[in-house]
């Protein structure tokens, strides 16, 4: 029989991706995300809703792998994420950088034992801006 | 003599809305005056025109692909502060690219360059409007 | 406006070859929210293009739109197309780096093969140099680093999404010249789908992007990347408005320069 839950070699699946778009020139002119960014993920399958919006809400498992990168509506404007607030009882995000590349994305694991609803917040840092942006609605990872 | 003067605003949106300012480089005024412009590639043009000569102001971004249009053209008064009726503000969503920012240089006292507020909408939003105060037509 | 406008294809490319439509599938992005556009992000995407003409009648304003198709839990497209056939390069080049420092500890037979077998890879990797087809590439996922046999399949990088063709009503209609164009610009990689538009038809227009996915197949004990074609519409809202001198609100007139210019000209300051 079949087992239900198909284990897989830790790291060898591909992590759920969270993406956030953001229109950099609009942040940049109002100073704020809000109205401003779109965020995603590819998990949407095992229910993740609120895509498209500021208050994604992505579905996890402890043991996920989780993997947040940007893309920018205006493709030669500089946007990078600066930090990913977050309970650390939940996960502990950390900064990577493409090999061979100055660009960056954050990857954390999904703890045992986290919250049913572990809101966060996404800090991004947009063309010369020296202050980063941090979304204003929160976004969220649901188990 | 051309009867036509162009000055075209250069704008690097993305720097000019991370500084919050059109200086640093952001904005470059350029003409094509037959006459000897000072200040080309800074805010500080000072064109050179003739009285009949038709002058006409556009805005181009540096980054293709951000948006950037004049708002507003305003001469200053001897106080450095906008002089005559203020215009009113676009509607929001507003098309700005119908504008044509064009008009004939009247006589001018000559040797003095007419300062004028050149202010630039990069989208929209608190900060998305930038002015400079230091450009001018000037007649020989 | 004058700018160019970029339409963003963003593509779950996992939820794309699982359901084998692009419907729910894929999200659609222009930058001209601010000027009217809607349905930002979702597949139902209106993108506002704002005309205007002369007085004859011409065209205002030249409008360009330009499509970028991006993958939804891939390397992001700030990272250089050209970027898996750099990476294995490099991968190769890390290889023959670190048999070089094997040859160099060993006795002189076997540093004697080594350096053959350095020899005969380096060749070939220099031989693949320029091929950036799928096909040469190594299989890396989606933090950049290579994967092999049963994991690349699990957790390899999706391929970015080709766009192949744009056809449909406002294709068909004239309202936009699509074509597909070459570029030095590193984020398209060289090619991307561009149009100009005719602004003088105001209407709503639907177009249809054809998009070309790849997937990663075991067959014939070998993985395989096969294309699967799939489309998705997006539409256009063409309006356009006459051009007006922004100082009258009318025609050309004299420039509102303090003082306002007295009615017949004053003589020179001596």
């Amino acid at each position: 029989m079949p087992s239900k839950s198909k284990k897989s070699r830790p790291g060898t699946d591909r992590p759920i991706s969270i993406t956030a778009v953001v229109d950099c020139v609009g942040a940049l002119a109002s100073r704020s995300l809000h109205g401003n960014l779109y965020l995603y993920d590819t998990n949407r399958a095992a229910g993740s809703t609120g895509l498209g919006t500021e208050e994604l809400r992505t579905r996890v498992r402890a043991g996920d792998r989780l993997l947040w990168n940007v893309i920018s509506l205006e493709c030669e404007t500089y946007a990078a994420i600066d930090a990913i607030v977050v309970d650390p009882e939940v996960c502990e995000p950390e900064r990577h950088t493409y090999p061979g590349t100055d660009i960056t994305y954050w990857t954390a694991t999904v703890k045992p034992g986290a919250p049913d609803v572990a809101h966060y917040q996404v800090r991004l840092r947009l063309g010369t801006r020296t202050e980063p942006i941090t979304t204003t609605l929160r976004p969220a990872l649901v188990g | 003599m051309n009867p036509k003067v162009n000055i075209i605003a250069l704008v690097d949106v993305v720097g000019a809305l991370s500084d919050g300012g059109l200086g640093n480089g952001n904005l470059g005024l350029v003409d094509d005056s037959a006459f000897e412009s000072t200040g080309r590639g800074t805010p500080d043009l000072c064109t050179v025109v003739q009285p009949g000569q038709v002058v006409q102001w556009s805005a181009l971004a540096v980054d293709v692909q951000t948006p950037v249009e004049i708002r507003d053209i305003v001469f200053l008064g001897p106080d450095g502060q906008p002089a005559g009726p203020a215009r009113p503000d676009p509607e929001p969503g507003e098309n700005l690219d119908v504008n044509v920012w064009s008009g004939v240089v009247p006589y001018l006292a000559p040797g003095v360059p007419h300062r004028y507020r050149l202010e630039l909408q990069m989208h929209e939003g608190p900060h998305a409007v930038l002015h400079v105060d230091s450009p001018a037509l000037m007649c020989p | 406006m004058a700018q160019q406008l970029a339409i963003i294809v963003l593509v779950d490319i996992g939820g794309a070859l699982r359901d084998r439509t692009l419907d729910d599938n894929v999200y659609v992005f222009d930058n001209m929210r601010f000027q009217g556009s809607t349905g930002e992000g979702t597949g139902d995407l209106v993108t506002a293009v704002n005309g205007s003409y002369w007085s004859d009648g011409s065209q205002g304003t030249e409008q360009v739109l330009n499509w970028l198709p991006y993958a939804l839990g891939g390397i992001p497209p700030t990272v250089p197309r050209g970027y898996a056939a750099e990476r294995s390069r490099q991968i190769d080049q890390q290889a023959l780096d670190d048999l070089r420092a094997l040859a160099d500890g060993a006795d002189d037979e076997a540093a004697g093969g080594v350096n053959r077998i350095r020899r005969d890879i380096g060749t070939r990797v220099r031989s693949t140099r320029g091929a950036r087809g799928l096909t040469s590439r190594k299989v890396l996922d989606v933090t950049g680093r290579p994967v092999s046999g049963a994991d690349a399949a699990a957790a390899h990088n999706y391929a970015t999404p080709i766009i192949t063709d744009i056809t449909g009503e406002a294709v068909d209609e004239k309202i936009i010249y699509p074509a597909e164009y070459g570029s030095p610009d590193m984020v398209t990689d060289g090619w991307y789908w561009s149009a100009t538009i005719d602004t003088a038809r105001p209407g709503t227009y639907a177009y249809t992007m054809h998009v070309q996915l790849h997937e990663l197949v075991e067959r014939d004990a070998g993985l395989r990347w096969e294309a699967v074609d799939l489309t998705c519409e997006a539409r256009l809202r063409v309006v356009t408005e006459p051009k007006r001198n922004a100082f009258t609100g009318g025609g050309l007139g004299l420039l509102p320069v303090y003082p306002a210019p007295p009615a017949a000209p004053a003589a020179p300051p001596a």
